[in-house]
């Protein structure tokens, strides 16, 4: 019952999406559900094959956008079938690797949960790259998986409150006499990673010296905002409700729930500067029945056109770079992977996240309690 | 010796044993092992040692967790006695309103704990509809902030557990023998005497019962803090879920061995009570 971790309502972005978006979902204007996707008319004959792939996601709009985006054109095209789970969790995949009771073929994850579970044995099936399309940027590659879905973490506030000035990096989120009221940031309870980068560039760390991060002096950081923060949140769902109960003026969001708050009319805006560039990723756990499936529909889902029809269905953005030219500009003003808005991101170095997580979050406890 | 009074107990007594059987069973199946087997990890996990316990007095953020969420437990098992017991004796003295009380305790128990939790956003914000009136009506200049406090956490918990606080208490006032507190005010007592005497001693098992219920139950809670309760406020199941994410399996498991252990001490230590049993005897009256 309510004893342990429920584990839909709090695994990152499930089932309070699915709230949230719910709640949204009547405002959301039409024209921008049904303008026209690009269509991808062939695929090679290697992505081709027969059988089934089961797919975890992460469940809510975002897998209702996978299915019509990928999802379903991959099985017309190449005869093997999808089958999607919400509800994916590195701890899962920990589970049934040990157990020999492989229920996925592949989980979307990210970089730092499927390299964190390596780090302690051997989890994740090696990625096949002869099957990957050229398009996909080289820092989106990696040994045990595949980046499929570019997002940012990022500063949004109440444009109603602050008399039409604007906050723009963590200096001025910090900066509570210019900028009154209550933040919110992520906090580590349901497993978060907290957002030490900001804490750094808030105390003038420049975003291209944030790595390796220096513990101590995020931590001096964390301190001078600690009394304004009012939450520290663990699910995406929450920094919304929080800004539009006007709980808060100001938090730290997942790009992508901005715009259900927006749809909704709620003032607020994302200021996209000195944010966070994260990517979630495929993995294919060992010992996955379809594995060579699961490879052929990572390979095809990372394709230019897929990739742009998840971002026209989601504000989140792509890893192939040929994507862009698939979606309209007006579009791109609210992707993470416009050219002009990643500019402005830093991109979230999973590596020193993945040497460090446990340290940092132990001490994040402990300072949080002190 | 009767011999064949022997041989007719003996498969007697297996009856029970063999209608529970198939319960026993499953319990033992999808249930105690997996426990075990979690267990298991906080002294086998990364190698079998009993490093994990002998860790936890020096280890500062359990040691504040735990005396938080033992602090939060007290105070919601108080609030829902002091809520829960006159709404018991009501349920049972009026025949007439008891449907719609039952009702009333039993329609937010059918309710799932995150919409409750939501409920209480609502009501609770900053712009909720309590600060809204209560400015409304002049009674205060600002908004107070209750949402996002240990209150919060407090205010939602206690109306999560008050049913299982009253319930407990309502069966042991039912068993009470009416014609106890008739010879009580026939022998001069006043109501208050009456009830202070008579009634309430008697209820006890009751109050036992419901006082158990509840600060176990308590011990666990993990969604509402996390949705309406401060920032600093981190509960044992929030730091076990997030030693699980993390991958300290050891640790989690040591944490919830913790946990079980409290539980269970404070079960042991509420049966040693006398006549607690009663409470739990079904009443058919």
């Amino acid at each position: 019952m309510r004893r342990y971790r429920l584990n839909s309502p709090f695994g990152r972005r499930t089932a309070l999406g699915l709230l949230g978006a719910g709640l949204a979902a009547p405002f959301i204007r039409p024209a921008a559900a049904q303008a026209a996707w690009p269509e991808v008319t062939s695929i090679p004959d290697a992505l081709k094959g027969t059988g089934e792939v089961r797919i975890a996601t992460f469940g809510g709009t975002m897998q209702e956008t996978q299915q019509k985006a990928y999802f379903e054109p991959f099985e017309k095209l190449s005869g093997i079938k999808v089958r999607a789970f919400p509800g994916s969790d590195p701890t899962k995949v920990k589970a049934m690797v040990e157990t020999g009771n492989v229920e996925w073929d592949m989980a979307q994850l990210s970089r730092g949960s499927i390299m964190n579970l390596q780090k302690h044995g051997d989890y994740f099936e090696k990625i096949d790259y002869d099957l990957v399309d050229s398009g996909v940027d080289a820092a989106y590659r990696f040994e045990y998986g595949l980046e499929m879905l570019v997002w940012a973490q990022v500063l949004a506030y109440r444009t109603d409150t602050f008399k039409g000035a604007v906050p723009k990096g963590w200096a001025d989120f910090w900066d509570t006499k210019k900028f009154p009221g209550d933040r919110a940031m992520v906090g580590t309870s349901a497993g978060g990673w907290p957002e030490m980068e900001f804490a750094l560039m808030a105390a003038g760390v420049p975003p291209e010296k944030v790595y390796p991060i220096d513990i101590d002096k995020a931590f001096e950081s964390y301190d001078k905002i600690k009394k304004d923060v009012v939450k520290w949140w663990d699910t995406g769902a929450v920094p919304i409700q929080l800004l539009t109960d006007r709980e808060v003026v100001m938090t730290t969001v997942w790009n992508g729930r901005m715009a259900a708050l927006q749809a909704a009319g709620v003032p607020g805006a994302i200021s996209w500067s000195q944010g966070l560039l994260k990517r979630d990723a495929w993995g294919i756990p060992k010992g996955a029945k379809n594995k060579v499936n699961a490879m052929k529909f990572a390979a095809y889902s990372t394709m230019a056109i897929p990739q742009a029809r998840v971002a026209l269905g989601i504000p989140y953005g792509s890893v192939n770079n040929k994507s862009n030219e698939y979606i309209p500009a007006e579009r791109l003003q609210v992707l993470p992977s416009a050219p002009a808005i990643k500019a402005q991101l830093v991109n979230y170095n999973y590596d020193w996240w993945i040497d460090n997580r446990e340290a940092v979050v132990n001490r994040f406890n402990k300072w949080l309690l002190s | 010796m009767n011999m064949s009074g022997r041989d007719a107990r003996g498969p007697k007594n297996l009856v029970p044993l063999l209608l529970a059987a198939p319960l026993l069973l499953f319990m033992l199946a999808f249930y105690a092992l997996p426990v075990v087997t979690m267990l298991m990890r906080s002294v086998s996990d990364p190698a079998w040692s009993l490093s994990h316990y002998a860790a936890l007095p020096d280890d500062a953020v359990f040691q504040k967790v735990f005396l938080n969420t033992l602090y939060t437990s007290v105070i919601v098992t108080l609030g829902t006695l002091l809520l829960g017991y006159p709404v018991a004796l009501a349920l049972v003295r009026t025949r007439r309103w008891a449907p719609v009380i039952l009702i009333l305790i039993l329609l937010p128990f059918w309710t799932s704990v995150l919409v409750r939790s939501y409920a209480w956003m609502v009501l609770m914000g900053r712009h909720g509809l309590i600060n809204e009136a209560l400015l409304a009506a002049g009674l205060l200049e600002r908004p107070l902030r209750i949402l996002n406090t240990p209150l919060a956490t407090q205010i939602a918990m206690i109306h999560i557990l008050l049913p299982y606080m009253i319930l407990p208490i309502a069966n042991a006032l039912r068993q009470i023998d009416p014609s106890l507190a008739r010879a009580a005010s026939g022998l001069g007592a006043t109501p208050w005497r009456t009830f202070r005497q008579v009634i309430l001693p008697l209820s006890m098992p009751g109050v036992a019962a419901g006082v158990l219920l509840v600060f176990v139950l308590a011990l666990g809670f993990y969604i509402t803090p996390a949705m309406v309760g401060g920032p600093r406020e981190i509960t044992l199941s929030m730091l076990i879920a997030q030693q699980v994410d993390q991958l300290n399996w050891g640790y989690a498991a040591t944490l919830s061995a913790v946990l079980l252990a409290t539980a269970l001490a404070i079960i042991a230590a509420c049966y040693r009570l006398p006549g607690i049993g009663n409470a739990f005897r079904m009443n058919t009256r």
